[in-house]
């Protein structure tokens, strides 16, 4: 039975109003799930409201004033650099996601539905780059780079970034692919469809959640890494490193602007489709 | 479970590569590295020496004992604190299910200073938060959250919730809401329900967030660096220093692998205690 | 084949990101000639002693640069917002290459001294050109780097402007004697910060920082030069004559304050806020911080404890085997015109190395720039600087001893 089966017409069974206990427990849950949100929201909240401080100083750190002049195309483009490093931070996130995804599946894929000789041990070998101090990676990775003579650059972070989230793909992904049931794939070869077409519309559709998860973990560990970036950027900043070293003199409110924006593009996008899908929340064969 | 030959190393091959070049590489040269000694000046020599090792252990192992056990704090609020909202969000989500995914990581797409300075600025001593329970008499003067082993574990459980939910949703997902139907009415419980089916089922999930949480968490260096105080170091923060300013780059080797090593004997042992496959697959 | 590498890198593209192509015909070039390098750096990190540096800086030789030409092009490394800044552009960074034909490849890379240190060494360490003609580092690093070999020295011929618009205690400082390797960009004073509604009286001494009743509001630095040196002032020893024994001693100090429980934390740069927000009353603290928070908060106060300050300075230097050395050299001279220096500082606010600018900032008409040309946190007076003291300059033992020590206070 798949998860994601379109849901059918409710029966008149499920129609039936259900008992004031359960629907109270479940009106719970629903609370405390939005009250988590709100929780990880919070220091967002405090960073977009920073956005709108007028500081005397170079410090955003009290408010003292409410402007929207930081909003402001002038204003934005104070800094360059800082945009700059948004670009490359978006581009490299976007470009190792999308790769420790695609190469975090396939070995999720090959470690748990084969049995072959050193499946263990590789297993194994995929949580050391997860244990590994960033800075002994990030220091190691550089003398690689030096020994090759690879000047560091964009590539090199990108490089880097693939390389610490492949295991975390893999880890994500393996917690759907170990349980998979079989039964849908060979019902579908037994039909006569071929591995890839039995790939495409059966197994697919059934780990793509895990696969989106992934590719938002791989994307955040990307987005916010500083020390591993710091040692193979060579000229290039990302966000996380021109911050740190704006920090010195007094980060600018254009960061949290920047922040803003960034951060509203998903918000936005979110907000569209929640009111797209309204009344779609609970299905009609929840669990109550 | 097939046996293969030939697709399964297909599948690996290009991360199995990636890994291979960009990290068993570079590792292996760290780690006779850490057998090594010296000096900028003088240069590093490979003796085999072990006093790295040993250095590490008599200097540093009340932190090391401290990460381990502020990785368990954190891994186990994580758990706590996602695992309802993972369950909503597979079982109340419907087709929202990825909005709402997308939603609880949004606000880790800021850049991690901005977040940290915005906790700062909540959990200031007299901020707009404590300053006003302080006023009001329910917390002493002298309270502080900031720069105390509370506020590291708070910032660490908060930045690394993700890394918890995610795996946990997606071992809840695939449970099929009407199963559970079918089990409530066998069991007419829900207490008995969780317990005797969810739960179990859940477990390949929570395994897999444990793992990305407590590995990661063990070893973290800006968490204690920005929110920590007097007695907070953790072992992220000794090899930093090790490597840029003692510029020991033996010495921060080994107590690298000495952490590896004991988060990979921590990670076995979990894995044991769970009697799950996902050491071996 | 150290030439052959150098040949070779100096043609490299100057461009920040490496295309696939660059990649490939680097390695294809360069697999060969580095085959014997790689395996033996791969096996371990090689050390100053084994470099064959005979011909290039040793004491009394002349500075050896790739070339003695201008190219026109110069790789500027630097801190963020480190210099001018009007309307999205740099103008310093703009007259310059107006009045020099000099491209200037700015980039704000610099985060922090050890961090950035720690990714420069591995080329340098091996011979290799890194992508920078000029970096700007703090007093240590230099005096670290010098001894090291990593720096080119400077050929004082093409620095006309610093001979004659330097402040006098520029010159010839203990950690680069003769500035054989470098020049003031811009220094600041590593004192004390305090909120006197906080504190509740003025602060005027080392001491202050152990008073009992701040315990829990004291913050002090991760950084371990400006701690014990600070350290080895309030306890009536001169930085530069203080011995192991010395060190000791301000190590028991601290690791007192630290078990009566009256530090709140060891800073890097985060003082700031916590100071501003009440978190801590008083800290250790860099002049250039106070004087932006004052903005803020007027009340904020910063003092040279009475038994001595720490004066630091962030200069600017040449890594060893820069391509475009003799530009490098132009743009530090460039920098050295007062009106230049009074345009850097009237932005940047930390204090500036060539005096005459106070009096061409005073002269300005906007409020901003008076208070710069005002304030003691950018332009000291006389009795701050005779309480002001450099770093001790540690040899490498030292260096691991002291860090030893310190180590022990902050890793609790």
């Amino acid at each position: 039975m798949s998860a994601t089966a379109a849901p059918q017409k409710p029966r008149a069974r499920d129609r039936a109003p259900a008992p004031a206990r359960t629907k109270r427990r479940g009106r719970w849950l629903g609370l405390y799930s939005k009250a988590v949100i709100a929780y990880l929201f919070l220091p967002i909240a405090v960073m977009i409201l920073f956005g709108f401080n007028d500081p005397k100083g170079r410090f955003n750190y009290t408010f003292q004033g409410f402007t929207l002049r930081y909003y402001s195309p002038s204003e934005l483009l104070a800094f360059p650099e800082l945009n700059e490093a948004m670009r490359h931070s978006l581009i490299v996130m976007g470009i190792s996601a999308l790769a420790a995804t695609t190469f975090g599946t396939l070995i999720a894929l090959a470690l748990t539905r084969y049995r072959f000789r050193g499946r263990g041990a590789f297993n194994l070998f995929l949580f050391l780059p997860m244990a590994t101090p960033e800075i002994t990676m990030g220091s190691a990775l550089l003398a690689l780079f030096v020994t090759l003579n690879v000047s560091r650059g964009l590539t090199t972070i990108v490089i880097a970034h693939i390389m610490f989230s492949i295991s975390y793909v893999v880890v994500t992904v393996k917690a759907r692919t170990a349980t998979l049931d079989r039964h849908l794939e060979d019902a579908a070869a037994d039909l006569g469809a071929d591995p890839w077409t039995t790939f495409r519309t059966v197994t697919f559709p059934l780990i793509r959640p895990a696969i989106l998860a992934g590719a938002l973990l791989a994307a955040v560990l990307s987005f916010d890494d500083y020390v591993i970036t710091l040692f193979n950027k060579g000229a290039v900043d990302t966000v996380p490193t021109w911050i740190a070293g704006a920090t010195r003199i007094g980060v600018p409110v254009q960061v949290n602007v920047l922040g803003t924006l960034v951060f509203m593009v998903g918000v936005v996008y979110v907000v569209i489709n929640l009111i797209r899908t309204r009344g779609e929340g609970t299905p009609a064969i929840a669990p109550r | 479970m097939r046996r293969g030959r030939l697709v399964p190393f297909l599948l690996s091959l290009p991360g199995a590569i990636w890994l291979l070049v960009f990290f068993a590489l570079p590792m292996a040269t760290m780690l006779s590295v850490s057998f090594q000694e010296g000096s900028l000046e003088e240069g590093y020599r490979f003796t085999g020496t072990a006093t790295n090792y040993t250095d590490a252990v008599t200097k540093y192992d009340f932190i090391l004992w401290r990460s381990l056990l502020f990785g368990l704090i954190v891994t186990a609020l994580t758990l706590v604190i996602s695992y309802p909202l993972a369950y909503w969000i597979a079982f109340r989500g419907g087709r929202r299910k990825n909005l709402y995914l997308l939603l609880i990581l949004l606000p880790f797409f800021t850049p991690y200073l901005i977040r940290t300075l915005s906790w700062k600025f909540i959990l200031a001593d007299s901020g707009f938060l404590l300053g006003t329970l302080k006023d009001v008499g329910i917390l002493d003067e002298g309270f502080r959250v900031l720069a105390t082993p509370i506020a590291v574990i708070s910032g660490m459980t908060y930045n690394f919730l993700p890394f918890m939910a995610l795996p946990l949703y997606v071992a809840l997902e695939r449970i099929d809401g009407r199963f559970l139907e079918a089990a409530q009415d066998l069991y007419s419980s829900r207490r008995e329900t969780f317990l005797r089916v969810t739960l179990p089922l859940s477990l390949p999930g929570v395994f897999a967030g444990s793992l990305l949480t407590f590995i990661p968490a063990v070893g973290d260096y800006i968490d204690p660096e920005y929110l920590g105080g007097v007695n907070t170091t953790m072992i992220g923060q000794v090899i930093q220093r090790e490597f840029l300013t003692s510029n020991d780059y033996p010495e921060g080797a080994a107590i690298s692998f000495l952490l590896m090593a004991g988060i990979l004997v921590g990670v076995f042992l979990y894995a044991r205690a769970l009697g799950t496959e996902e050491m071996t697959g | 084949m150290d030439d052959e590498i150098r040949r070779l890198l100096s043609q490299a593209p100057r461009r920040s990101v490496m295309t696939r192509r660059d990649l490939l015909r680097r390695m294809g070039i360069g697999a060969g000639a580095l085959s014997v390098t790689a395996l033996a750096a791969a096996c371990g990190i090689r050390g100053e002693a084994e470099r064959n540096r005979t011909e290039e800086n040793g004491a009394g030789q002349g500075p050896d640069y790739t070339t003695d030409e201008i190219t026109g092009t110069l790789n500027f490394a630097n801190w963020p917002l480190y210099i001018d800044r009007a309307k999205g552009k740099r103008p310093t960074i703009d007259d310059f290459e107006k009045s020099s034909d000099i491209q200037v490849n700015y980039q704000e890379v610099i985060e922090d001294n050890e961090s950035f240190f720690g990714t420069i060494r591995e080329p340098l360490a091996n011979d290799q050109q890194i992508e920078w003609d000029l970096i700007v580092v703090t007093d240590w690093l230099i005096a670290k780097m010098a001894r090291l070999g990593y720096l080119e020295q400077l050929d004082h011929s093409r620095l006309p402007n610093f001979e004659q618009n330097a402040g006098e205690v520029y010159k010839d400082p203990t950690y680069d004697p003769g500035n054989a390797h470098s020049i003031p960009w811009q220094s600041g004073i590593t004192g004390i910060g305090y909120d006197p509604k906080r504190t509740g009286r003025e602060i005027t001494s080392f001491e202050d920082l152990f008073d009992p009743a701040f315990a829990g509001k004291v913050g002090m630095f991760t950084e371990m030069r400006d701690t014990m040196n600070l350290t080895l002032l309030g306890l009536g020893v001169d930085p530069q004559e203080a011995t192991v024994e010395d060190a000791e001693r301000a190590q028991q100090k601290l690791l007192e304050q630290r078990e009566a429980g009256i530090v709140r934390e060891y800073y890097g740069n985060e003082y700031a806020d916590a100071l501003i927000r009440g978190d801590v009353w008083i800290t250790m603290a860099w002049s250039g911080d106070i004087f932006q928070l004052q903005f803020d908060d007027p009340d904020l106060q910063f003092v040279v404890p009475d038994e001595g300050g720490i004066l630091w300075v962030d200069n600017m230097a040449i890594p060893q085997n820069a391509a475009h050395p003799i530009d490098a050299l132009e743009f530090m001279n460039f920098v050295y015109d007062p009106e230049v220096a009074a345009q850097i500082t009237a932005w940047v606010n930390y204090i500036c190395p060539v005096p005459a600018a106070q009096d061409i900032l005073a002269q300005a008409k906007d409020n901003y720039t008076q208070q710069v040309a005002q304030s003691p946190l950018v332009f000291p007076t006389p009795e701050m600087e005779a309480r002001l003291h450099s770093y001790k300059t540690l040899e490498e033992d030292e260096e691991e001893a002291w860090n030893d020590l310190f180590n022990q206070v902050i890793q609790g």
